[in-house]
């Protein structure tokens, strides 16, 4: 089964469906026609780009090449989640990155050694695609979690402090507000999760089973990366929890106010 | 039991403090007098390491103030803000939620000690079964008030503690606090209950000494 290729000439047709929000954008006065077309632009470009970069990448299919491409879509991730969540990159980018990067290796390998049982775990079919779907699908649950945890401090100063005074460690004091922005970061995966194959049908499978692989492979693959998506996002928001207090509170245990915009 | 040593403060470029010096005896009542903006919530905030001066020391007790020592000092003393709050809370939670704290392990919160303490400062022992947010302002500096005398400590940096009370209610109150020879007590307050008290020295922040 191969999948029906579509011609530029389709794909202009698709895009004459954008004529939709257009127009209603237009009698309504919805403001969406620039940001619109700036964004399927924006999303046109970097498709063709990563496109071309892809069919590259699997040809040579070189372990250094692999890791390094996935070191820079974790680095797209770290800046994208830092401008999420409103606080200076200059403190956070390191914590942050380190901890995006053990979350998605550790995973993936995990994935890729034990569960695939691949004979090349460097394999840019597997490597690239399975991590940029983790990345890509932990980054909204991170930014929700990370963000959640210094501004609700920050909101609740003087109930943090009161905390403090009561002779709380900083362990105790921190604690409410960890389980409050873990809990937070994972709700939305978890949403998908439990609505899974019955609201929608993911993207991973969609594109399995376009591409020619029967739906019971689709979904064996479907259940293992939303499993994976789950424990990355839980991974990377504690790890970027703890690696940034060191950053974001003084050594009385009081949140520095400069570490946000 | 806290001395202020030359310390200067400030936030962002305005000037709270400059070489002050200051020092609170053990088992004096001090009322801290002064409008708003002369820092008397951030003396409290010095003590309690809630803010850092940039030059100066601040001791509790003889020893030092730092990064290390300030987690001891903030078990030694009981701090009740100006409206504090626990947030989406039953009164009664706010109770357990300071008893679950480690190094309160040991004390009495139990419902007969609360409630010998509501009987005292005049609160409805239902009270306890309401949500924070839908208390008074009276009601909710009482509870407040409440707890810390259940921490047992003998330290009392007190923010407006007052200032939502009735008459009769403003006098048991401070004299509560006032009458217990062997605590310290730090108040900041308008109310004449503090000021005209004999027994109580009076802070000018105005002018940076003592009232005759």
């Amino acid at each position: 089964m191969e999948t029906i290729d579509i011609s530029v000439y389709s794909l202009l047709l698709a895009f004459l469906l954008l004529a939709v929000p257009v127009i209603l954008s237009r009698l309504y006065g919805l403001d969406l026609i620039k940001p619109l077309l700036t964004s399927a632009g924006r999303m046109t470009v970097q498709l063709v780009l990563i496109g071309v970069f892809l069919k590259y990448l699997f040809l040579w299919n070189k372990a250094y090449i692999n890791l390094s491409w996935l070191i820079v879509m974790i680095l797209v991730a770290v800046f994208s989640a830092i401008r999420g969540s409103s606080m200076k990159p200059g403190k956070i980018l390191v914590p942050v990155f380190i901890s995006f990067a053990i979350a998605t290796f550790a995973v993936i390998f995990y994935i890729n050694i034990f569960v695939i049982r691949l004979d090349y775990i460097f394999d840019a079919r597997y490597l690239i695609v399975l991590g940029g779907m983790l990345l890509g699908n932990s980054l909204r649950g991170n930014i929700i979690g990370i963000s959640a945890f210094y501004k609700n401090i920050k909101k609740d100063t003087k109930r943090f402090l009161y905390t403090l005074s009561l002779g709380a460690t900083f362990n105790e004091a921190i604690l409410p507000y960890l389980r409050e922005s873990v809990q937070l970061a994972l709700k939305p995966t978890l949403a998908s999760m439990a609505t899974m194959g019955i609201v929608a049908l993911p993207g991973m499978m969609t594109g399995v089973i376009l591409g020619g692989t029967s739906p019971e492979v689709a979904i064996k693959y479907q259940i293992m990366i939303m499993i994976g998506i789950v424990v990355s996002t839980i991974t990377s928001v504690f790890l970027t929890i703890f690696l940034t207090l060191r950053v974001c509170f003084s050594k009385y245990g009081t949140l520095n106010q400069d570490i946000f915009i | 039991m806290i001395r202020y040593e030359k310390i200067k403060l400030d936030f962002d470029g305005k000037v709270i403090f400059n070489d002050f010096s200051c020092e609170i005896a053990k088992g004096e009542k001090v009322v801290l007098l002064g409008r708003s903006g002369l820092g008397k919530s951030s003396l409290f905030g010095l003590v309690l390491g809630f803010v850092e001066p940039q030059s100066g020391k601040v001791l509790f007790d003889e020893a030092l103030v730092d990064e290390h020592t300030i987690w001891h000092v903030r078990e030694k003393v009981a701090f009740v803000d100006q409206d504090v709050s626990l947030g989406d809370y039953k009164v009664s939670d706010w109770f357990s939620f300071v008893a679950g704290i480690k190094s309160n392990h040991v004390l009495n919160f139990s419902e007969e000690r609360i409630g010998e303490l509501m009987d005292f400062f005049e609160l409805s022992r239902d009270l306890l079964a309401k949500d924070i947010s839908d208390l008074s302002g009276g009601e909710r500096q009482r509870v407040a008030i409440i707890v810390s005398v259940l921490l047992e400590r003998n330290v009392f940096l007190l923010d407006e503690v007052t200032s939502a009370l009735d008459k009769n209610l403003k006098k048991k109150t401070a004299d509560f606090f006032i009458e217990r020879k062997d605590w310290t007590v730090v108040s900041i307050s308008h109310d004449a209950v503090w000021l005209d008290n004999p027994n109580v020295k009076v802070f000018d922040l105005e002018k940076k000494t003592w009232k005759q």
